[in-house]
């Protein structure tokens, strides 16, 4: 009798029990983690993998800490976390692309050097993406570019098409001359600026120094030398300016030239995600 | 007995566990919320979004969407907040949840400036027949709105209606008196340069155009007289056009300009001091 | 520029995408956003400190200039910094000399109302951008901005 009361007691009340979760238990925080991270609130993710990993050590949830890291695009953090991986870890060589993407995206040239170099003669799996990083980034150096066959190499054949590009306006950058633009302008006012392809402040320095030239001139004829001197003096003066802003123009040019390489070269290598693999974390 | 005893004392701490059957995501909510009322929103935050994981029935969704949208509130997070208010207005259970989604979410777009989306909702709730007991409420944001929304005559109309609330309505009355009118300082400026920035105290600057408009005025008209077309022309459009548009210019600059100081005044003391029911 | 065209589509979509999971990759803490409008006006930089020699003839004469004259006539130079701003800078930046063929170069600039959008980025509402870091040839101090992005300091 007491035992059959004492049975349905704990019928009764384990229902509520059930219904209990331990929103701290190891798993559950995992669960949590997971979520977050597909849902991008990385931060987040990282304080629940920290916590995880109190307990539970796990080469996956160490990648994903570092992988947030670099989504939030901090690649200091990411790069620390990164290279705590050791040989034994599942997302070792993983690990290893992307610490060469962090170190190139933190400018730290000489250990991106090295440590691709490191990459590409080890055997890992990703020795092809580390040698496509390592060329596209020569790139973007004054450093001599290799011979096209070694160049081009590991690149598939889309990737080629539009590095050709690159490549070749590398070579033959397709720069304007300040000297040159400074002589057109002082043969012909506003020659230097159209060289540049400044169409329209060439043709509106033409047109100025010409009419105060004019203007110059005829007074000078009508005998009002007051204003025949003033003019002569704003013509002089947009005449020096307009030689000077041509030189101006032309470095503007170049600068522009460069700043159009390098943008187009970084969309490239994002686009890419620096070639480091796709992960299949969040089904 | 000892045996007795311990059954007892069982079957008692059983009953007392029956009396109280606090779930695991109540309590998960009580938590939250406790960090909410510490002003620890970004902490909230994460413990709302474990709750809703693991509440699979979704006995808490409304619950937990409302104080994430609290916390991003409180935060001056304002999309993120209205993100979360109208996913709570979607979830609301019953007519009390739904009306305090959608003020919260006017109450957001009012601080966030977007006005005409909080006249929207407003509206929304104005012409709804479940909230006719809640007009005052409604119209004492849609106040707030007007005021945010640079119309402090409209806002005076709202808040001395009934006497809503004749602190308010008191100071946007003094405001709305205060605001220069850009149509008479412009157009008073057609007729007389400089006298739109007299209009606005800008003594120098009315003093200096005047002085300009009448120098070079005098210089066309003469020019014109004496026969002299071409000076005329050239002295007409390089200097007297100039000054007389440059005048009008300076006359809407002054009055937006000082409108600019009232309203940002008034602003603060609303933010800083006034002590009622603020978005 | 197509590829200027490009930054912008990226910049704004990624925008579209991460704009609420970004906001909290930082930890915030309470706030209240402040009711106050920002007033964004061009405010004329009256300023007597005399920083090198020239400024003590320049620093009197734009003062008086931008006083008696260009404060009345309204804001009628289309670029950021003004023209006269422009001739003060380039002046304290390299000599009077250069400062003054730069200001010529740019009154040319200004005189040439076409093609603005393309080759300027955008200030404020209605200005254009044009420093003087672009033409004082420092090739160094050059910064390029595409033409017509938005830059709102």
């Amino acid at each position: 009798m007491k035992t059959k009361l004492f049975l349905i007691l704990i019928v009764v009340c384990s229902p509520i029990y059930s219904q209990q979760i331990d929103f701290n238990s190891p798993q559950n925080i995992k669960l949590f983690a997971d979520f977050l991270f597909c849902d991008k609130d990385y931060l987040r993710a990282i304080e629940e993998y920290e916590k995880y990993l109190k307990v539970i050590d796990s080469d996956t949830v160490k990648f994903k800490i570092a992988l947030s890291y670099s989504l939030m695009n901090d690649q200091y953090s990411a790069f620390q976390k990164f290279s705590s991986a050791n040989n034994s870890s599942t997302f070792y060589e993983q690990s290893g692309i992307e610490i060469l993407k962090s170190l190139y995206l933190l400018k730290e040239d000489s250990l991106f050097y090295l440590f691709s170099n490191d990459l590409i003669n080890s055997k890992s799996q990703f020795s092809n993406n580390a040698q496509k990083l390592l060329n596209t980034s020569i790139l973007m150096t004054e450093k001599k570019l290799p011979d096209e066959n070694i160049f081009f190499k590991p690149f598939e054949n889309e990737e080629k098409i539009i590095l050709r590009k690159f490549y070749n306006q590398k070579l033959n950058r397709p720069y304007k001359s300040e000297f040159a633009a400074g002589i057109f302008s002082a043969i012909i006012p506003g020659a230097g600026k159209i060289y540049t392809s400044n169409y329209g402040d060439g043709i509106t320095a033409f047109i100025l120094s010409g009419l105060l030239t004019y203007l110059a001139y005829t007074n000078f004829e009508h005998n009002h030398p007051t204003r025949a001197w003033i003019f002569t003096a704003l013509g002089t003066g947009f005449y020096a300016g307009n030689v000077y802003g041509s030189v101006a123009s032309a470095q503007i040019f170049n600068a522009k030239v460069n700043f159009d390489f390098e943008n187009g070269l970084k969309i490239f290598l994002e686009e890419k995600n620096y070639f480091t693999p796709t992960y299949d974390l969040c089904k | 007995m000892i045996f007795v005893n311990k059954k007892i004392v069982f079957f008692v701490l059983l009953a007392i566990i029956n009396l109280h059957p606090q779930t695991s995501l109540q309590q998960q909510f009580d938590t939250a919320n406790e960090l909410y009322n510490q002003e620890k929103y970004f902490n909230a935050i994460t413990e709302l979004k474990r709750l809703k994981l693991f509440d699979k029935e979704n006995l808490y969704s409304f619950q937990s969407n409302l104080l994430i949208g609290k916390s991003y509130k409180a935060g001056a997070k304002f999309d993120e907040a209205i993100k979360y208010f109208t996913l709570a207005e979607m979830d609301a259970t019953n007519d009390e949840g739904y009306f305090d989604s959608k003020i919260l979410s006017a109450r957001t777009n009012i601080l966030r400036r977007t006005t005409k989306q909080a006249e929207r909702i407003l509206n929304e709730l104005k012409y709804d027949s479940r909230f006719m007991l809640k007009a005052n409420e409604i119209k004492y944001w849609q106040g707030w709105n007007y005021i945010f929304s640079d119309e402090w005559d409209k806002a005076y109309e709202i808040f001395s209606t009934n006497n809503l609330d004749t602190t308010l309505a008191n100071l946007c009355k003094s405001v709305d008196e205060e605001l220069y009118s850009v149509e008479f300082a412009k157009y008073s400026s057609y007729l007389i340069p400089g006298s739109g920035q007299f209009y606005t105290g800008e003594y120098i600057s009315g003093a200096l155009s005047i002085g300009w408009n009448i120098l070079f005025g005098y210089l066309t008209i003469n020019a014109f007289v004496e026969d002299r077309v071409f000076d005329g022309i050239m002295v007409g459009n390089f200097l007297w056009l100039r000054f007389y548009s440059g005048n009008i210019q300076n006359a809407e600059k002054f009055v937006v300009q000082k409108n600019l100081e009232i309203s940002n005044k008034a602003l603060k003391y609303l933010q800083f001091q006034f002590k009622g029911e603020k978005p | 520029m197509i590829v200027n065209k490009n930054i912008l589509l990226a910049f704004f979509f990624s925008l579209s995408i991460s704009a609420n999971s970004q906001t909290d990759w930082v930890r915030w803490e309470k706030s209240d956003g402040s009711y106050q409008i920002k007033d964004n006006y061009l405010d004329r930089e009256y300023d007597l400190s005399i920083e090198s020699g020239s400024d003590i003839i320049v620093k009197p004469v734009i003062n008086t200039y931008w006083f008696f004259i260009s404060d009345v006539d309204g804001a009628n130079c289309p670029f950021q910094p003004s023209c006269s701003s422009f001739l003060v800078q380039s002046i304290r930046e390299t000599n009077p000399f250069q400062g003054i063929i730069m200001f010529f170069d740019r009154f040319t600039r200004d005189m040439n109302v076409f093609g603005r959008l393309e080759n300027y980025p955008i200030y404020g509402k209605n200005h254009f951008y044009d420093p003087i870091s672009l033409y004082t040839l420092d090739e160094n101090k050059i910064k390029i901005i595409p033409a017509s992005t938005f830059i709102n300091e």
